[in-house]
């Protein structure tokens, strides 16, 4: 009901949407989960896990199971409401950001016409930015009211990295916002009909790619929970099923960000060459899609040493904030003088 | 569905705000606000101005607030806090209650009047039009709605508010630079690992026994 513009569907329509929604997405967490810790090990030459189920395919599962039986414990010093909100509020937003990436058009199912995503919302990219600043209190939240040195020093870290690359994040789509003269989502996917944002706007998708990796706070960006120097950051005192929380969130964030970087750069649902398959192909285009992103993601924790805070800093400041306000100006100039 | 969402945001607006002058620790006051803040947001979008809730969170939760959060969870709740303050007695406190009741029934005039202007007209409506009748009240709230608006009928407005915050900026960097930070003939000194320990410790040279030299 709230920020619905163009169609939308009677409302067991949206209610079966957010379920159906809710569970394929929460599905690819494990499934993530367990191609990162397999590739990790093929990139480091070595098996990874291969001993729960076949192939070490219920890994995610023994893991997740281990983790919720455990005791629930908090430290003395911690503050317990805050303790207790913390990782809720972290799986909330990652959730929450679900709903906006389309997976693919509106189409005829038995009679009834259902667009393949959560919300086609006007603000677009605005809704995952606001969630993401929300999102932020998670760890923020988590850090300090565990009463613990180094959580606080992993929660400081990411408070900075957080607000320094999601300037740079957001400038990086500009560029992509003007040229599809909409922030609707399903809009820029229609309007990469003839070419994908990413050929157009390469400069604006590597700036996307590295400021989402300061974002997800992953490697080689991921210095809240610097393990070598911070013992868990943020995330140090927590155990159980809290701890399962903000893992599952960490995880979550890498599949919207894949979807969202699939949807704005790499043309979404749409095939190359103008193929045209059948509408019921199109959530799984998009699925492959966001695979190679996040697959992508993997390649680089395994292959790049983490910064140094200061470099860390340094580098989204001074190289990418100025690059991402290139681009949208360069961009600005070019839609102006075309149109 | 939207009269019960209106309680829970009002509730939680009001609450948020109460909590930001009652609560005694900053951190929790600072939290209260940014309830407050997304309270405020759920009504923009219960009034159809779906960009202003989306720039509220960004703007004010997700940048302006964690700021605040950083500094009062690194420095803490140090020092006199403001009630002591008020409490006391001598010349600052009684300045401090005359001016707080001034600018407090000033805001609280301005606001009665912006209420009574606006406010009571509005009772009556649904938020912005959004009828089928009407396919124009559509676009209000919408982004490009609001963009139009910043360029025509209120670009001085939106130029000078950009110019003041770009004076802001500078302004800020002005004053960090003649802060000054570490000078050069400072920086020596305020390495105390170096006192403790000499030059070339654990290094290749000390495992040669050649350390320092």
């Amino acid at each position: 009901m709230i920020a619905v513009v163009g169609y939308y569907e009677p409302w067991w329509i949206q209610i079966i949407k957010a379920l159906v929604i809710f569970a394929v997405g929460l599905q690819l967490v494990p499934i993530v989960l367990l191609a990162e810790r397999k590739l990790l090990g093929r990139f480091q030459a070595r098996y990874g896990p291969n001993r729960v189920g076949p192939y070490g395919a219920l890994q995610p599962l023994a893991d997740i199971l281990k983790l919720l039986t455990k005791e629930q414990f908090r430290p003395t010093t911690s503050i317990g409401l805050l303790f207790a909100l913390a990782p809720m509020i972290s799986i909330l937003t990652a959730v929450a950001a679900l709903a906006i990436i389309p997976f693919g058009d509106v189409q005829d199912i038995f009679g009834t016409k259902v667009g393949l995503y959560g919300i086609d919302v006007s603000i677009g990219p605005l809704y995952l930015f606001a969630l993401g600043g929300i999102a932020f209190y998670g760890i923020m939240l988590g850090g300090w009211s565990s009463g613990s040195k180094y959580s606080f020093l992993g929660a400081m870290r990411g408070a900075a990295q957080l607000i320094s690359y999601e300037v740079s994040q957001g400038l990086a789509l500009v560029g992509v916002l003007m040229s599809a003269q909409t922030l609707s989502l399903t809009g820029i996917v229609i309007a990469q009909k003839g070419m994908w944002y990413v050929v157009p706007q390469l400069a604006g998708f590597l700036i996307f790619m590295v400021a989402s990796f300061a974002e997800t706070n992953r490697a080689p960006f991921d210095l809240t929970e610097a393990d070598a120097e911070l013992v868990g950051g943020y995330n140090t005192e927590f155990g159980g099923g809290r701890f399962a929380s903000y893992y599952f969130a960490e995880y979550l964030n890498v599949v919207v960000v894949s979807g969202i970087a699939t949807t704005i750069f790499l043309g979404g649902w749409l095939l190359p060459f103008g193929i045209h398959p059948p509408g019921w192909v199109d959530p799984f285009v998009v699925l492959f899609k966001m695979g190679l992103v996040t697959f992508f993601f993997i390649w680089v924790r395994a292959t790049l040493p983490r910064l140094r805070y200061d470099q860390l800093m340094s580098f989204g400041w001074k190289v990418l904030l100025p690059l991402a306000t290139l681009n949208a100006l360069v961009t600005a100039i070019l839609v102006t003088v075309t149109h | 569905m939207s009269a019960v969402l209106f309680f829970i945001a009002a509730i939680g607006a009001i609450t948020g705000a109460v909590g930001v002058v009652m609560l005694r620790n900053p951190f929790y006051a600072v939290l209260a606000l940014v309830a407050h803040l997304i309270s405020l947001a759920i009504l923009f979008l219960l009034l159809r101005a779906q960009f202003v809730a989306a720039v509220q969170v960004v703007v004010y939760a997700g940048a302006v607030m964690v700021l605040y959060v950083f500094v009062v969870a690194y420095v803490g709740d140090q020092g006199d806090t403001l009630s002591e303050r008020l409490r006391g007695t001598g010349p600052v406190a009684s300045g401090l209650r005359l001016g707080g009741a001034l600018v407090g029934g000033a805001l609280l005039i301005e606001l009665l009047i912006a209420l009574l202007g606006t406010g009571l007209e509005g009772i009556d409506h649904y938020g912005a039009g959004y009828s089928e009748a009407h396919p124009e009240a559509q676009t209000f709230g919408t982004p490009a709605y609001i963009g139009r608006l910043l360029l025509t009928r209120f670009l001085l407005a939106f130029e000078v508010a950009s110019f003041l915050l770009l004076i802001a900026a500078v302004g800020g960097v002005v004053l960090a630079y003649r802060r000054g930070g570490i000078r050069e003939e400072e920086r020596d000194a305020l390495t105390p690992l170096d006192l403790i320990r000499p030059l070339g410790t654990g290094t290749m040279r000390e495992g040669i026994g050649r350390r320092g030299s």
